[in-house]
């Protein structure tokens, strides 16, 4: 009875902490509702988004512009970067081509290739999807290659007693092993993915969540700053879930033993 | 007695590791012979090179020198007839018990069909029926052992090697676990390697024991059991005989 009691609990305090970010809001707002809009003003910018659109689309419009740069990307990202953190972390020889060059490129943020990008690429679509796309190889790959790495050697020396062919040891034993890993990359790579694509977007876009909080900015309209973030929060916050759930059916054993 | 046919045999094999800081002498000149249905014990001091000498016996690990012939002939490489039961279980998690134990038929390409009707039947005998689509974090210590012995047996291995499997068992679960192996050996005869480092467990189960040295492992003594099975274990023989082989036995530091 106790634990019913305890389970309930759980339910509850999410709920608890956004409704304390909610009241601390209000508080603070209406202090100086110039430096933080109450959230009256955001609700009323909110409703008037939708009898004004900014640049003739909606927010839904605005947010869907964002997701599809970010998930072109990220499809790219994982693909790509799967395979050769895969590669890297299997093979030695890759490892030794293509490690050090890794490495060179991986501390320069995906931010300062916008320039770079846009010269090249211009300032379409296609440049933002590639700056996203930078943002989120890197964690993928990292991530991908620490698991292959780690695969404990007991579990390929069970490959080769079996008489496993390299393939089979590495796509039977080695792979699926890393899957936890490969998976926090891709969690990474998400959150990498919004960050990049709201600075892509903050820098010449007229669509997109990123180009709203900038039109906010830029005509000192801080409730439309808010709208928009709140959005992204929204957005993060589903895809996370989505993951999860994503996670959960791939490597069941995994999810489990951490619960 | 009667003349044996010898199924497996190790002819001075040696491994010695090689790094920065020099080498080290893991196994020297390590000789014997396994006969067909034997149960051999071989027993020595932790970290004494066991597991590299059966890494050797099973391919996995290259030796040195030395040579081991498999039925008469010379055989280098990973040993089809040979399966391993290792010491640290290595269950892939990711794969269910069914899933665990057909791996060695699936890596050769065996039909579907086949290999899990021989998978259920060797998870039937380990006792672990009811368990087949149970992933091993659901499984207690010596339930996953069995399912590192089903695996074994599913691969229909000549030679049956087994690495301290019970090691890491407590002593109850390994009591029992001893019986187990010595159950499945009447109905399924194999010719099983068991390593150890517990001289009680020696006697119980081998027929014959050889005993190792401390680093670098190298054949000491071997001991012929003759005490009928099954065992017991404060016998005056059972207890006489551990009793030589532990005064013959080097201290593990």
């Amino acid at each position: 009875m106790n634990d019913k009691k305890l389970k309930k609990i759980y339910y509850i305090l999410p709920f608890l902490s956004i409704g304390m970010l909610i009241i601390l809001w209000v508080v603070i707002s209406n202090k100086n509702s110039f430096l933080l809009p109450t959230p009256e003003m955001v609700w009323a910018r909110l409703v008037k988004l939708f009898e004004h659109p900014v640049k003739k689309t909606s927010l839904l419009g605005h947010s869907l512009a964002s997701i599809k740069r970010v998930m072109i990307a990220l499809v790219f990202a994982w693909v790509l970067g799967i395979s050769f953190g895969i590669l890297i972390g299997w093979n030695k020889k890759c490892k030794a081509l293509f490690g050090s060059m890794f490495e060179l490129f991986r501390p320069i943020p995906p931010i300062a290739w916008i320039p770079l990008i846009i010269m090249w690429f211009g300032i379409g679509e296609f440049p933002k999807v590639i700056i996203v796309f930078i943002g989120t190889f890197t964690p993928v790959v990292i991530n991908t290659y620490t698991g292959i790495t780690l695969v404990d050697k007991i579990n390929i020396d069970v490959g080769k007693a079996f008489n496993g062919s390299q393939m089979k040891i590495l796509w039977e034993i080695v792979v699926p092993t890393a899957i936890p890993s490969i998976f926090a990359g891709i969690r990474t790579s998400v959150s990498s993915g919004w960050t990049t694509v709201l600075a892509a977007e903050m820098l010449g876009a007229n669509k997109g969540l990123g180009f709203l909080v900038q039109r906010g900015w830029e005509s000192g309209d801080i409730p439309l700053v808010l709208v928009a973030m709140i959005c992204i929060g929204i957005v993060g916050a589903i895809l996370a879930i989505l993951l999860n759930a994503a996670e959960r059916w791939v490597c069941p054993w995994n999810v489990k033993q951490v619960d | 007695m009667e003349r044996k046919t010898s199924r497996l045999r190790a002819e001075s094999l040696s491994k010695t590791f090689f790094d920065k800081k020099g080498y080290f002498t893991a196994v020297a000149d390590v000789s014997f012979d396994l006969n067909d249905g034997e149960f051999l014990v071989i027993l020595g001091p932790g970290h004494c090179g066991k597991s590299v000498l059966l890494n050797m016996l099973a391919g996995i690990e290259e030796k040195s020198s030395g040579k081991i012939f498999y039925e008469g002939k010379e055989f280098s490489g990973v040993n089809p007839e040979i399966g391993m039961v290792f010491q640290k279980l290595a269950l892939l998690p990711f794969r269910t018990v069914l899933q665990n134990v057909e791996l060695g038929p699936k890596f050769a390409g065996e039909d579907k069909k086949k290999r899990r009707v021989r998978a259920l039947y060797y998870i039937e005998l380990v006792g672990l029926k009811g368990f087949e689509n149970h992933y091993p974090y659901q499984l207690s210590g010596g339930m996953k052992q069995r399912v590192g012995i089903a695996r074994a047996y599913t691969n229909n291995p000549k030679v049956l090697i087994m690495d301290e499997p019970f090691g890491q068992l407590d002593a109850q679960t390994r009591y029992s676990m001893q019986n187990e192996i010595l159950r499945m050996w009447e109905i399924e005869k194999r010719t099983i390697i068991f390593v150890t480092n517990n001289i009680e467990e020696a006697c119980y189960l081998g027929d014959r024991i050889i005993l190792l040295s401390q680093c670098p492992a190298t054949v000491k003594e071997t001991y012929t059991i003759d005490l009928p099975r099954p065992r017991d274990m404060v016998s005056p023989e059972f207890l006489e005989l551990r009793k030589m082989i532990s005064d013959n036995t080097d201290l593990a530091i």
